[in-house]
């Protein structure tokens, strides 16, 4: 137990961020005066819209239907009066359809006592339809529905709750363990009911507290696994592969969560609320006071930047996600969505950018690649086309992790050529090119 | 829409390592500053002047090759960085055109004319210095006496290392480096006679062993050489500092030292007649380009190989012939040449490596 795990090669150690990054308290944000509710906030279809502008929607009330797998139904995070219904462009690319809800009236849950359902007694077939009533999905980007990754399920090897931060600056899933380790630990106990796994995980960064750890401490049932913090550590590939061994990773049957998706089952199923808010890292260096706050979806990140005492300097970028696989914004109305884990703004200096030149061949984008891929050798085939010959270097195993362009002193846009590849279908199309 | 002036929507990662391309090479040139000083306050102005002309040339070569493709390249650093290591090679008191003709045929055909940074696959600096040697091959090799032990007669035209490889030199048995340098009326500075009775006293002769007189010099530079390559001590302080902040990496100058530290061991003893494993190696390590070359130009990233078993072939091929060439070649500062050689190999040591796991081999189809 006291070893701790690291993956193979690869993968890059941010300098100095060390304080950025321990585990905080965490407060609730402001509500929003007018929350813009996407209705595509998962990995599918946008689920179709069941409101009509002027009507009044409750608290948690669905204003969205989920359409099939994939998608998952979306709800009113405040109560209030539906002012808009527009269609707004994502971040990630593309654009969704969002309803605008004015705040108005009263609430139904906040302030409340929750009442606590025990769900012990419940069966499979009614934990699960209520895990899809309450639109749970996965909180990491894209957010497939939990309702999918459990339905389908005939054997589960393992279950792992992955509390190792997926980032360097992100906080969000190691300050809950800190801080709601018993929500954690229930909704891990949901998924162990629901799953009946062979074997439970809960892997933690290596700096983990053993307060952290208290709702396992002596459950035998249970192992703790620590990780390095060293990025790309939560890669699915390196911690299967460090937990289960190489061979086994390949062909094993497994589910992995992050603690927020456990919190959010947690609250689904035990509090019966539908997933209306979510756990956000607001950080990076040109934030004065950076904290993980607990915010009603639809909020627009500049409420969240301001609650966090504004800019410190002028931020060179803002960022939806982490620094490495995040989505820049400049359009502080973006809201936050079911899969948005951290709002960073960063310092010209964190940004580190400087000019580009041509590829040095210096290797070291090849000796961080934690997928044992030759950045420069793909860069160089894709640049002339060649992308049948990267193929076969091993261009689709690329995770689009970004540890190369992060090393990169010429600054080669290696992510950018990879992303244009695996992100849409013209490689096929490319190929057939004489 | 609330907008945040001048924010960048670049695509991800969103932040960078601290290290660019130009902080590497204006960081090995500062790096350098220190050995260069000592040159120049070894030979004066002239040094000075050398080594000003050759990065004048080199910048003024990149910004004309720049300017046709209406690029402004010198910013990179890489220019000035070929003339700087230009400057340092050329022996003291050398008729100005000639760090002019190496910078710019550095320039302009070793790097520009194969597509500039990055494209180039010869080093640009040794290139020039090759080009020196092969073109003005008696200028190239005249040499005096640094200032603090200017005067000394007999062997003031030649360098430490040249000296001994003469054949009367060659002849003389039972003897080792220094002592033949010393024979022949080579004179050490009175600083390296205290710090060596210094050493003797406190260290050397209670173990049981003596240091002769000479190494400090050696050491600190106190000889005739090219001005950026005196002091053994200033470059390779300038070493450490490049690989703790993992500027250049450690493989190949690791790989080129081992080498030719054993074969030195091994074999330089052979002239001198005290048989195998007598070689000096401090002697053969503390002449020459040798720190120079090992540690700035071998490890120029654009011409060596990246993996690290090229590293290792790459390394050693230099160390094997730079032994080759100052055993049995005509030129005592033959390791520009041991390295050209070598990076014309690398291509092929770079295409020796295999697909990676992941990866699978050219042609091969997915089953």
């Amino acid at each position: 137990m006291s070893s701790i795990r690291t993956f193979e090669r690869g993968g890059i150690r941010v300098r100095g961020d060390g304080e950025q990054e321990e585990p905080v308290s965490i407060a609730n944000a402001f509500l929003p005066n007018s929350a813009v509710v996407l209705l595509k906030q998962h990995a599918g279809a946008p689920a179709r819209c069941v409101v009509r502008r002027g009507e009044y929607v409750r608290e948690g009330m669905i204003v969205g239907r989920g359409l099939g797998p994939g998608s998952a139904d979306v709800h009113a995070p405040v109560p209030g009066v539906v002012r808009d219904i527009r269609v707004v462009l994502l971040p990630e690319g593309g654009e969704s359809e969002a309803v605008v809800i004015a705040l108005e009236g009263s609430f139904d849950r906040l302030g409340r006592r929750a009442e606590r359902y025990v769900w012990n007694s419940m069966g499979r077939a009614d934990l699960l339809r209520t895990v899809r009533d309450r639109g749970v999905v996965d909180t990491e980007a894209p957010g497939v529905p939990l309702y999918d990754l459990l339905a389908d399920r005939e054997s589960t090897d393992a279950l792992i709750l992955n509390a190792v931060e997926s980032e360097p600056y992100l906080r969000t899933e190691s300050s809950l363990l800190k801080e709601r380790a018993e929500q954690a630990s229930d909704g891990l106990a949901i998924l162990a009911k629901l799953t009946e796994p062979a074997r439970i995980v809960v892997a933690v960064d290596e700096r983990c507290d053993e307060a952290s750890l208290r709702p396992w401490a002596g459950d035998a049932r249970i192992e703790i696994v620590r990780f390095e913090a060293r990025y790309p550590q939560d890669m699915r590939n390196q911690m299967l592969e460090s937990i289960l061994g190489a061979r086994k990773r390949s062909n094993s049957s497994v589910l992995v969560v992050r603690p927020s998706t456990a919190v959010a089952l947690h609250e689904a199923i035990v509090l019966a609320k539908p997933v209306m808010e979510r756990y956000v890292t607001v950080g990076g260096g040109a934030i004065k006071r950076p904290a993980v706050l607990k915010v009603r979806i639809g909020t627009p990140i500049g409420d969240l930047i301001e609650e966090c005492g504004g800019f410190l300097g002028p931020p060179a970028r803002i960022v939806l996600g982490g620094p490495f696989r995040g989505f820049p914004v400049h359009d502080l109305d973006a809201p936050v969505t079911k899969t948005s884990s951290a709002v960073l703004a960063l310092s010209e200096d964190e940004v580190g950018s400087a000019h580009r030149n041509p590829c040095i061949r210096c290797g070291r984008c090849a000796s961080v690649c934690p997928e044992k891929l030759d950045p420069e050798r793909l860069f160089r085939l894709l640049s002339h086309r060649r992308v049948a010959e990267a193929e076969s270097w091993g261009l689709k195993d690329c995770t689009l992790c970004g540890a190369c362009g992060y090393i990169c002193p010429s600054r080669v846009q290696l992510v950018a050529a990879f992303a244009v590849r695996l992100r849409s279908g013209i490689s096929k199309a490319m190929e057939a090119r004489p | 829409m609330t907008r945040v002036r001048n924010l960048v929507l670049g695509q991800a990662p969103h932040i960078y390592n601290a290290q660019s391309t130009s902080s590497l090479t204006w960081g090995m040139s500062l790096a350098l500053v220190p050995a260069a000083a000592w040159g120049i306050y070894c030979y004066g102005a002239a040094a000075a002047l050398a080594i000003a002309s050759a990065i004048g040339a080199a910048c003024i070569g990149e910004l004309a090759v720049g300017g046709l493709s209406r690029r402004f390249t010198l910013g990179n650093g890489s220019a000035f960085l070929t003339g700087f290591l230009i400057g340092m090679a050329m022996p003291p008191n050398v008729p100005l055109y000639i760090p002019v003709a190496s910078s710019l045929f550095a320039i302009l055909i070793v790097k520009a004319a194969f597509g500039g940074l990055g494209s180039n696959w010869m080093n640009p600096a040794l290139a020039g210095i090759a080009f020196a040697i092969l073109d003005w091959p008696k200028a190239m090799n005249v040499w005096i006496l640094p200032r603090d032990i200017a005067g000394a007669v007999g062997i003031s035209g030649t360098t430490p290392l040249e000296f001994v490889r003469q054949p009367l030199a060659a002849a003389a048995t039972g003897s080792n480096p220094l002592d033949l340098l010393k024979s022949a009326g080579f004179r050490f500075s009175g600083l390296d006679h205290r710090i060596t009775d210094f050493l003797n006293q406190l260290l050397f002769t209670r173990i049981g062993s003596d240091l002769p007189s000479g190494y400090f010099d050696l050491l600190i530079g106190n000889k005739s050489g090219a001005p950026g390559e005196l002091s053994g001590i200033l470059i390779l302080a300038a070493s450490i500092i490049l690989l703790a902040r993992s500027m250049i990496r450690w493989e190949i100058p690791a790989f080129i030292v081992a080498v030719f530290s054993a074969l030195t061991w091994v074999f330089g003893g052979l002239p001198y007649g005290s048989g195998f494993f007598s070689g000096d190696v401090l002697f053969s390590l503390f002449t020459g380009s040798f720190l120079l070359v090992t540690f700035f130009m071998a490890t120029d990233p654009v011409t060596s190989p990246s993996t690290r078993i090229g590293m290792f072939i790459y390394g050693g091929g230099i160390a094997i012939i730079t032994f080759l060439i100052r055993s049995f070649g005509s030129m005592s500062e033959g390791m520009a040449f041991a390295v050209l050689v070598m990076n014309c190999l690398v291509p092929l040591l770079d295409r020796r490596r295999a697909p990676l796991a992941g990866g699978r081999p050219l042609g091969a189809k997915e089953v």
